[in-house]
């Protein structure tokens, strides 16, 4: 497979996706709303969706044609359709205020981690001049945001939230990097990461149950 | 063989099938265990049938069965045996007792049959990709399992397993990423770029700075399934909560799968970079499992906690191993895998049956063991010198073998370091132990059983799995031997 020069129309494209995948992770971590948290998700997925388009016409492959509509629809479009009706709206979840650091410190740590990827991905490992080049480092820093973003906050929807964000970009360094896994094991990622949200989200709806329940007793304790 | 290979690997979903048609404990428990059965003939069938012969391979490479994966198949397939016997009692007495409703034991078996399914079939493919797909997906359906008792506690376990663990694999597959780049010079089709074979046979030529990458972010990957310190913290909380032939499965197959896909990325580091950086990282990790594993071993409370510590300091054994080399160190790493399985099948297995029968998971309300329950207190005494490493079982072989590698790589510091830790491990582990096993019992403890069946079923897997631990460590078959060579030559 041929790599994308960084001045051709494709390579800047790709590269302005990852930087709007960054972004959008760093607006994730620096929210405090839960619809805010699966909007910026839903926003990168379909940022996502379109960087592997670019990359699926400057290739000609049928096989990212494909995973950027899986991303639009899978990622875009039905898991934060789904984590805004069964956990945020049911759950009645607004402010998270189960953080283990405060924001600025959070985004602080965020800035860190960001010159940190580019520090450890861009001299080493990859041939000068290449989208990847440029898109590599973004894509490690969303990963170490996802990661941190779990780290720092307790809550479980915020958790998972943060997962999702540490696979798109894992995703966003495969679309630069090497263009697609075989299709099979990409189809089995997105079976995956399905399968993975569902039975997260019982285990969420289950725990918070369980709390809810047991603050219930504690009220009824107190009374008379 | 194709056939052999893909019945091993769909034989356990007998157990799926009967837990969604709706049977209860005692049915899908033996239609669980006909069927691990069956998976274990045919895993053991394909053992010998390619002995002397190249290895299985098909459909591009998506199924590739050699010595190390069927070595690495069997075991899994022997410790679904043992764990479906145990389940067969263990949960018809919880549905008996109204513990588990109706449906959540058809839950249990249903998630029991795809956990073992998947486990076994990412032991059989050569690409690398699928792999990821499979291991995360039997972490999903274990962690229905961690959480299937539904209170607080076991959700939150569940939930820090499934969380910690996604995570890890995650970064498992930006290693597998970075191995596909590395060897994106050598233009091979995109699916071969993953098949384990042909990057195995081009490791020199992959781009030496990603593979590198790749083998960091594998092993952190997926250590954090085998349990390597410090991405060991979700393993204490899930083989606590699940129910205990879960938390055998866990310990014995899970753990060994996650170190059987490290070995698949050591393999290659091997031949692409040299042993000197594989064997930094691994020492590196093993070395802290094996302090982590001893030092929380010490304190006294949940016996299925200290079980689970064992297991994370005997990953750190194997990662030891696995980092001193040559033929010495790879074979008592692999011999390892078997027996630490097999111990700690029957450990967990065993635990089943004393927190069934007192009613408590704690070790310091449980005493007299011998005397109340001769059999599981006799198998647990057992067993604990077994895992602890001692004469004449199969742990105790494979630890001088690991010991004896050491030496022979050069400097004594790493062995003498593995030998003073494994004392610690020795005196904090047994301490516990004992004090279940001796002293006087309570006096009234009713049998959890409601039939003589499935008391047979839950003392059969114990003695099945002492005894073949117990031949491990006087004889080891020479078909074995040759199994563990061949894989050897391949991982060299």
């Amino acid at each position: 497979m041929q790599s994308l020069s960084q001045t051709s129309t494709a390579g800047v494209l790709l590269d302005l996706s990852g930087v709007l995948i960054l972004l959008l992770a760093f607006a994730c971590l620096a929210s405090k709303l839960f619809n805010r948290y699966v909007a910026y998700y839903g926003a990168q997925s379909v940022v996502l969706s379109f960087a592997a388009a670019t990359a699926a016409v400057a290739f000609h492959s049928v096989e990212l044609w494909i995973l950027a509509a899986l991303t639009l629809a899978v990622k875009g479009i039905a898991i934060p359709l789904a984590a805004r009706r069964l956990l945020v709206t049911r759950l009645a979840l607004k402010r998270d205020a189960a953080m283990s650091t405060g924001l600025s410190t959070s985004l602080i740590a965020g800035g860190a981690l960001t010159a940190f990827a580019y520090l450890v991905t861009r001299p080493v490992l990859l041939p000068h001049g290449t989208a990847a080049a440029a898109a590599v480092p973004l894509s490690t820093a969303v990963i170490l945001l996802g990661a941190l973003s779990m780290v720092v906050r307790r809550h479980t929807v915020a958790q998972l939230i943060g997962w999702l964000i540490v696979e798109n970009g894992v995703f966003l360094g495969a679309i630069t990097l090497v263009a697609t896994f075989p299709f099979i094991v990409e189809a089995g990622i997105f079976l995956d990461i399905v399968a993975g949200v569902l039975i997260m989200v019982v285990f969420v709806s289950g725990l918070t149950r369980q709390l809810a329940e047991a603050s219930a007793g504690e009220l009824r304790e107190l009374r008379g | 063989m194709t056939a052999l290979a893909i019945l091993v690997a769909l034989a356990p979903l007998s157990g799926s099938a009967a837990g969604l048609a709706g049977a209860r404990a005692r049915v899908a428990g033996v239609a669980q265990a006909a069927g691990a059965a069956v998976a274990f003939g045919c895993s053991l069938a394909l053992l010998v049938l390619l002995d002397g012969r190249p290895p299985l391979a098909g459909w591009d490479g998506f199924l590739y069965v050699d010595p190390l994966g069927g070595f690495f198949a069997m075991t899994v397939a022997g410790v679904t045996l043992l764990a479906a016997l145990g389940s067969i009692g263990y949960v018809a007495a919880q549905e008996d007792d109204g513990e588990l409703s109706g449906f959540q034991v058809r839950l249990y078996f249903a998630f029991f049959g795809f956990f073992a399914s998947l486990m076994l079939a990412a032991l059989e493919t050569g690409n690398l990709g699928l792999l990821f797909v499979l291991i995360e997906a039997s972490t999903l359906a274990s962690a229905a399992l961690v959480g299937l008792e539904g209170q607080a506690r076991s959700l939150e376990a569940a939930w820090k397993y499934i969380i910690i663990s996604s995570l890890g694999v995650t970064i498992a597959l930006a290693g597998t990423l970075f191995l596909f780049y590395s060897a994106s010079a050598l233009h091979l089709g995109s699916n071969l770029g993953l098949t384990w074979p042909y990057l195995l046979v081009r490791a020199h030529a992959l781009a030496p700075q990603s593979l590198r990458l790749a083998f960091l972010l594998a092993v952190v990957g997926y250590g954090t399934k085998v349990g390597l310190a410090p991405m060991h913290t979700w393993l204490p909380d899930a083989h606590a909560e699940a129910p205990s032939p879960a938390s055998a499965m866990l310990s014995a197959a899970l753990l060994n799968t996650g170190m059987y896909a490290i070995i698949r990325f050591l393999a290659i580091a091997n031949r692409g970079l040299g042993s000197t950086y594989p064997r930094a990282v691994l020492l590196s990790f093993g070395f802290a499992s094996i302090v982590i594993g001893a030092l929380f071993m010490v304190r006294r409370g949940n016996f299925k906690r200290l079980f689970a510590y064992s297991s994370v300091e005997h990953m750190g054994i194997i990662a030891v191993a696995l980092g001193f080399g040559g033929v010495l160190g790879l074979y008592g790493a692999l011999l390892q895998t078997l027996n630490h399985a097999l111990a700690k099948a029957v450990l967990f297995l065993s635990s089943g049956d004393v927190s069934l029968r007192y009613r408590t998971r704690e070790a310091g309300q449980v005493s007299g063991l011998l005397a109340a329950v001769p059999l599981t207190g006799g198998a647990l005494l057992l067993a604990t010198f077994a895992v602890l490493g001692s004469p004449p079982f199969g742990l105790f072989l494979s630890e001088l073998t690991i010991v004896r590698a050491g030496f022979a790589g050069g400097s004594p510091v790493f062995p003498l370091l593995l030998l003073a830790l494994l004392g610690l491990a020795f005196v904090a582990f047994a301490r516990t132990t004992t004090g279940m096993i001796t002293g006087s019992p309570p006096t009234q403890l009713a049998s959890p059983y409601r039939s003589r069946s499935a008391v047979a079923a839950t003392a059969a897997p114990l003695i099945l799995g002492l005894m073949v631990l117990l031949v491990l460590g006087l004889w080891i078959p020479a078909g074995l031997d040759a199994v563990l060579r061949h894989s050897i030559e391949e991982i060299g």
